[in-house]
């Protein structure tokens, strides 16, 4: 029924923006196609701001899919040598210092990376929308002179962090420059914006995005700039191993 | 005179020994009973103290706002210092850096993969530093279970009910899986040498004891605590002390806006304690003013029975030609005599047994088990405490109800003729 | 006729037996008292816990465990068929426990969510509050404390934040429908309560549950499956033992009352026996059998126990019946639960006949035995020097 209205919609959307003639479909695959790939290596650098002082967290990322993430810290000292991995919904760490491998339960996922607003899934998960997401096209806006799409998108599948988000997207880039974050019954949890668009291996890509948790009293944001990024990169099975964490 | 009635006590055994052993035993037992109260009562916030609020405490404003969160990240900074400037500023009190904090405990098996986890409340005590009295007041020799005390920062204590969810034994490594002050993930190791019995109901069902600088190293707070507690020279809690020095301390450290600068609470500023402070100081002085009069009441009897007993001897006194008034007085005089002694004895007596219960307390723990899930800081060992009203808390009922006794019993020598008597010396 | 002669002495004693007499009518008042006191508690917090929290028993899911928060994640399920046979009788209540936050003015606080439903008339709480027409923002009712803390009042709202089935993170604005008074804490601190199929739909664990409460008159069945039942007993344990825990200290202070009432009687005995050697020698010398002398002494000094039981009626009797009927103010504020206790605003003793037959018979033989050991003395006396008066002591 939902699915059908959807459908009804996206006809009608299609009908209407007859001038860009673009479908809603073809915005996010766009989208997914300056975004996802079927794999990355990220160096990053988070910038995370406490109530007190900020921090500065250097880490480098593989990511294929959404089931398979590594991650290495490379700085400050502390967490320098520390390690993540993720496999389906399980996480692993180690840290150099007690020489441990831990399993950390599956919901720490959706909990905050280093004390920052993003959570672990928001810097791995890489899966794209059209897989989990029927979208809507809310309208054009034009932002600081550039042209926007307003898509409001629902989850099509269970235990999404976001069942529901809004994001506006650039019409040149393709690439959701706002997004709004929300919880299934529709309060806002996140907000994120992206900037500093490059070109990347033929794709648009930012090389920052703000994260900012919406619940948490005066959150002044978490940034992420991606300092390097290679997509579809051959990353070799063994990454993804438990063995690799000790190294 | 004086020297002479002393004789005469010391060689009647029915004029001295009943009276000084009563009055000595009832001056005993209203030294016991108020050292006992004031044990009870100090031991109960002492153990608040000791586990979480100090006598005082001092925290950023910030902390304190949001202090059941524990959170971390607005901690104490540069703690050496203000620590260094409280013991300066108020030498009454020893000042210890404290760090709280939860987290998970995993324990690995030989692979080292998790082999248990379990969530652990831990508390960063000064331990091992030069001079740190926190092994005295936590009386971790007592409350050791198994093992022995930490030595370096990176030994730790558990729980003996955490250790056994976790089915630890002795020796093994645990890691702590946590965040540090910036909030950042972190995982220490740390080994369990000992495990501990707080007798204080479920406290330290989840509880880790770790040395501070063990802490710190682990949630990257060097230099930092959570709170800095303050604890009285003598381990008294004086309400009415701690509350002043709070209020002088925050007055001078009041003008800054900053949310990170420090502020201080007293004892009776955490939760419900102002309130059990008010109802356990007025308890203590109706039980003792209940007491006083009992004591009073026995002494006085006493008293009025001595006399009594003498009505005889006071009749051939009198027949001798002393005057009624030489004897009403030489008899006072000798009851403050065995009041005196007796409350001197009793005092000692009292002392020595309230002593006795301060070093090796009550314990009755074994009563306590099955009790397992409140949150209640309890004490299961219940200790007397001397304080300096018992030195001479025992004179009032002591010396004055044993006069006010004979004084009663005396007025006979002057309601009654001599010859009566001097009858009475032959019933 | 002994028991004439020994009042007769007794009283003749005048001024000193009344004092004796006072001082263990005091010991007997202070005795009671306080036993009745902790009764009274025992009693008062047994009785809220039943009727606000308890029933009469409960079903657990066998993962439930109140004290570890950790443990809500799983501790969900349908209820078994014989529990949801009791639900749909109403002759139970389910209640479905989570783990929440809540963002009241911009603070985060962690909170236990329970789901219950409105119209149960199981266990004390006014849940009939929940019900509202409002269905944009999730009713909450609180207890005072809990709104103290989080410093809430009607009508004020926060963002609620919670896991749910899927492992996923949810939010939604919840609205202070109601602020229960209540003595029991354990409702009241970091609890919030909402109507039970608003928080099986927020969990995602429709016709789910984690405990159920049934009503007192109600049997534990079979078919209760895996979950696990808790009777009275289990769930009031750690009551019990908290008051248990106190009373040593109680008993501390009626010995030594009692030492003190001890030692007064028995040094009037001593007194006299040392005034009375005469009328002891006469008694002898007339015959009377040594052991009859001894019960002489020792129903006199006996006496006093009753004398003092008479006072105490007469004296105490007034304020321990102003108690019983007015209660005792005790000024603490059981909201916070930092004395792990619900405790009464004004605490109404109790005193039981099985108390006050305890109390009259433990003092009654400790004065008897006062009063015996001074007396066993005539027992050795020679006649002869007693009628001369010639008693050692």
């Amino acid at each position: 029924m939902k699915m059908r209205r959807t459908m009804v919609f996206l006809i009608l959307a299609f009908a209407i923006g007859q001038d860009g003639a673009i479908s809603v479909q073809e915005i996010i695959q766009a989208m997914d196609n300056n975004l996802n790939a079927k794999s990355r290596v990220i160096t990053s650098k988070m910038v995370v701001h406490g109530r007190r002082s900020s921090r500065t967290i250097e880490s480098k990322n593989w990511v294929v899919g959404t089931n398979l993430a590594f991650t290495e810290y490379l700085s400050p000292p502390r967490e320098a040598g520390t390690k993540m991995l993720k496999l389906d919904d399980k996480l692993w760490t180690y840290s150099p210092q007690t020489d441990r491998v831990i399993q950390i339960s599956g919901h720490m996922l959706r909990q905050s990376v280093m004390g920052s607003d993003m959570s672990y899934n928001d810097m791995m998960e890489d899966r794209p929308l059209t897989d989990l997401y029927d979208a809507t096209l809310e309208g054009s806006v034009e932002i600081d002179g550039r042209d926007h799409w307003i898509l409001f998108l629902e989850a099509k599948v269970k235990g999404l962090s976001y069942p529901k988000r809004r994001a506006w997207i650039d019409k040149e880039w393709f690439l959701p420059m706002k997004e709004e974050l929300y919880a299934k019954s529709g309060k806002l949890l996140k907000t994120s914006t992206m900037d500093g668009i490059k070109k990347v291996q033929d794709r648009w890509f930012p090389s920052r995005f703000i994260f900012r948790d919406e619940l948490k009293r005066n959150s002044k944001g978490t940034e992420w700039v991606i300092n390097e990024i290679e997509f579809n990169a051959e990353i070799p099975e063994g990454r993804f191993s438990k063995a690799r964490l000790r190294k | 005179m004086i020297g002479f009635l002393i004789k005469g006590i010391i060689r009647d055994r029915t004029r001295s020994f009943f009276p000084v052993l009563v009055v000595t035993l009832t001056v005993a037992m209203i030294i016991f009973f108020q050292g006992f109260l004031t044990g009870i009562m100090n031991s109960m916030f002492l153990d608040s103290a000791v586990v979480s609020t100090g006598h005082v405490k001092v925290m950023t404003r910030a902390y304190k706002e949001d202090s059941q969160l524990l959170p971390n990240d607005l901690a104490l900074l540069d703690t050496d210092q203000i620590i260094n400037e409280l013991q300066k500023d108020y030498p009454d009190y020893f000042w210890t850096p404290r760090i709280t904090f939860g987290g998970l405990l995993d324990v690995p098996d030989e692979k080292g993969e998790t082999r248990a986890q379990g969530p652990v409340y831990a508390l960063g005590v000064d331990f091992l530093s030069t001079d740190s009295r926190q092994f005295e007041i936590w009386k971790l020799d007592n409350r050791l279970a198994n093992g022995r005390l930490p030595e370096v920062p990176e030994e730790v204590l558990l729980s003996t009910t955490l250790a056994n969810r976790l089915d630890l034994s002795l020796g093994e490594t645990v890691t702590l899986i946590g965040s540090t002050m910036y909030n950042a993930f972190t995982t220490y190791n740390f080994t369990v040498v000992g495990t501990f019995k707080l007798n204080l109901g479920p406290v330290d069902k989840q509880m880790m004891l770790v040395d501070i600088e063990g802490a710190r190293m682990a949630l990257d707070m060097k230099s930092a605590a959570s709170e800095i507690l303050g604890f009285t020279e003598t381990l008294l809690y004086e309400d009415k002390a701690t509350v002043a020095l709070r209020k002088r301390y925050n007055e001078n450290h009041g003008a800054s806006a900053d949310i990170f600068s420090p502020t201080m609470m007293a004892l009776r500023d955490a939760n419900q304690m102002g309130t059990m402070v008010d109802f356990s100081n007025a308890a203590i002085v109706i039980m003792l003013a209940v007491f006083l009069v009992i004591v009073m009441i026995v002494l006085w009897n006493m008293g009025l029975m001595n006399g009594l007993r003498r009505y005889g001897e006071i009749g051939m006194r009198l027949a001798m030609g002393e005057s009624k008034g030489q004897v009403y007085r030489s008899m006072i005089v000798e009851s403050v005599i065995i009041g005196f002694i007796g409350t001197v004895l009793g005092t000692a007596m009292g002392l020595g047994i309230t002593y006795y219960m301060q070093e090796v307390g009550l314990d009755y723990s074994s009563a306590m088990e099955g009790l397992t899930s409140t949150d209640i800081i309890m004490s299961n060992v219940f200790y007397a405490q001397v304080t300096p009203e018992l030195y001479y808390i025992g004179f009032i009922p002591g010396v004055l109800a044993t006069v006010l006794g004979t004084m009663m019993a005396g007025r006979a020598i002057y309601k009654r003729e001599m010859a009566q008597l001097f009858k009475e010396l032959e019933a | 006729m002994m028991f004439k002669i020994a009042i007769k002495n007794l009283l003749g004693a005048g001024l000193r037996t009344w004092l004796n007499v006072f001082v263990t009518a005091i010991s007997f008042f202070m005795i009671i008292f306080i036993s009745a006191m902790y009764d009274g508690m025992r009693e008062h917090a047994m009785q809220v816990s039943i009727d606000t929290e308890i029933a009469g028993g409960a079903y657990w899911h066998p993962e439930y465990d109140p004290m570890d928060p950790m443990t809500f994640e799983d501790a969900h399920s349908v209820l078994p068929d014989a529990v949801m046979a009791l639900v749909d009788q109403k002759k139970a209540v389910s209640v479905l426990v989570s783990q929440a936050s809540i963002y009241p003015n911009g603070r985060i606080m962690p909170v236990i969510m329970k789901g219950i439903s409105s119209e149960q008339t199981i266990v004390n709480m006014p849940t009939q509050m929940l019900v509202v027409d409002d269905e944009t923002t999730i009713p909450v009712m609180i207890g005072t404390g809990m709104a103290k803390d989080a410093k809430l009042k009607v009508g004020d709202s926060f963002t609620i934040r919670w896991l749910d089935a899927d492992r996923t993170y949810d939010a939604d604005e919840g609205t202070i429908v109601h602020i229960m008074e209540t003595e029991n804490f354990k409702l009241d601190l970091n609890h919030i309560w909402v109507p039970l199929a608003k928080a099986q739909s927020m969990l995602a664990m429709e016709n789910e549950a984690t405990y159920v409460t049934f009503a007192k008159d109600v049997l534990p069945s079979e078919g209760n499956g895996t979950w696990i039942h808790r009777d009275i007993h289990y769930l009031v344990r750690d009551m019990e033992a908290m008051i248990e825990a106190d009373e040593p200290n109680a008993a501390i202070m009626y010995i030594i009352l009692l030492a003190l009432a001890a030692m007064g009687i028995f040094n009037a005995q001593v007194l006299s026996i040392f005034r009375r050697g005469k009328e002891i020698g006469t008694l002898m010398a007339l015959g009377m059998a040594r052991s009859r002398v001894v019960g002489l002494f020792t129903l006199e000094g006996g006496l006093n126990a009753v004398l003092a039981a008479i006072m105490t009626v007469i004296l105490f009797g007034p304020i321990l019946w102003y108690f019983n009927t007015y209660g005792i103010y005790m000024g603490i504020d059981y909201s916070e639960g930092q004395m792990g206790l619900i405790i009464a605003k004004r605490l109404i003793p109790v005193y039981s006949v099985g108390l006050v037959l305890t109390t009259t018979f433990v003092v009654s033989i400790i004065v008897l035995i006062v009063s015996y050991m001074p007396s066993r003395r005539i027992a050795k006396m020679r006649p002869t020097d007693a009628l001369r008066g010639k008693t050692a002591v």
